[in-house]
């Protein structure tokens, strides 16, 4: 019996789909059995950064329909043997979604796979409830960014409320990402610092993502960006996925630029 | 010159302004936590007159003055039941 973890944001575009699908391969890299799916009805965007677009021939609504059995509609990866991926439909919108059918495919999902990574709707969207109310574990996405950060705590309260285990009185586990993280912009005292942000949410962190331009080169052409090992925010996935599996992985701290000398004297004076 | 080095990093205004904020939104959407089924409750009653669409609690703090407002909209396509 697998874990569900759903892959939640306040906004939109912080990051959560290429979370998603660099989770998903890593955890499927560490050996585990992995099925990523695309919650995001009506936007379709995790099946290319899988680059598995041309792939696509079911997807997760004729699924829940019964149009098509979730064998036919899962899509293995190129990549990895371990990772199977479900599209989300483009064609319908977010209303189609419904309590006892999202129960049905997350329980099915669960007996033939170690990990279901769903990745959600933004929190302030409808899809997002159905989405996380049967995860046994969220992973929030932020960037070190005012609003990312209100929106994400938004999204966290409806989580603690609409929650199936929350409501039968256990607890769901909550993990944050810090994305996009500039190293210079927090030396300078520009951009918030990791112990700020969760002080502010009060959820655990999972890890840090820096800033990488890696990522925008690494969704055109269809390949998650842990697939490369020169990049930072890669190996920063790596890490994360690592932890998910039960690996200890220490916290890296690239919030102190590694590059050159300046930037390391200017850390010594915050 | 002074001016530069006394100035606020930007960093420490927003971790303040968010404090402050989610401080005051955590306090508007989970006022209480019985208010799903105050509403379920509401829209109970008021059906038995007229059609419901739906019903919006919103707690109200301005000063020391606190206050529950609640919006039922209304159902147009029924009509008001004789009593």
């Amino acid at each position: 019996m697998g874990i569900v973890i759903a892959v939640i944001s306040g906004k939109g575009g912080v990051g959560k789909t290429t979370a998603t699908a660099n989770l998903g391969l890593g955890v499927a890299l560490n050996d585990k059995k992995c099925v990523v799916v695309d919650f995001d009805i009506g936007q379709r965007n995790l099946d290319m950064i899988l680059g598995l677009e041309n792939r696509v021939v079911y997807d997760i609504v004729q699924v829940m329909e019964g149009d098509a059995s979730v064998k036919q509609a899962l899509i293995k990866s190129k990549v990895n043997e371990n990772l199977f991926f479900l599209a989300a439909s483009q064609s319908k919108d977010k209303t189609v979604l419904e309590s006892d059918k999202v129960q049905k495919l997350v329980t099915e999902l669960k007996e033939d796979f170690d990990f279901v990574i769903l990745d959600a709707p933004a929190g302030i969207e409808s899809g997002y409830e159905h989405t996380i109310e049967f995860a046994d574990a969220a992973i929030i996405v932020v960037n070190p960014e005012v609003s990312s950060i209100r929106d994400a705590d938004r999204a966290i309260g409806i989580l603690d409320s609409k929650s199936y285990k929350v409501k039968n009185g256990e607890e769901v586990a909550k993990y944050l990402i810090i994305n996009r993280i500039d190293a210079d912009m927090v030396q300078k005292g520009e951009m918030l610092k990791s112990e700020d942000i969760l002080e502010i949410l009060s959820v655990k962190l999972l890890g840090k993502v820096p800033e990488d331009k890696g990522v925008i080169d690494a969704s055109n052409q269809g390949k998650p960006v842990i697939l490369d090992k020169k990049s930072l925010a890669g190996q920063a996935y790596l890490r994360i996925a690592s932890r998910l599996c039960g690996k200890k992985v220490d916290m890296k701290d690239i919030e102190v630029a590694n590059s050159g000398f300046f930037s390391k004297l200017s850390g010594m004076f915050k | 010159m002074f001016g530069f080095f006394k100035r606020k990093k930007s960093a420490s205004v927003a971790k303040d302004r968010l404090t402050i904020a989610i401080m005051s939104d955590r306090d508007r959407t989970n006022a209480y936590p019985f208010m799903d089924e105050m509403k379920a409750e509401i829209i109970e009653v008021v059906k038995k007159y007229i059609g419901v669409k739906g019903v919006e609690i919103k707690k109200e703090v301005d000063g020391d003055l606190e206050a529950l407002s609640i919006d039922v909209e209304l159902d147009s396509d029924t009509v008001v039941k004789k009593i």
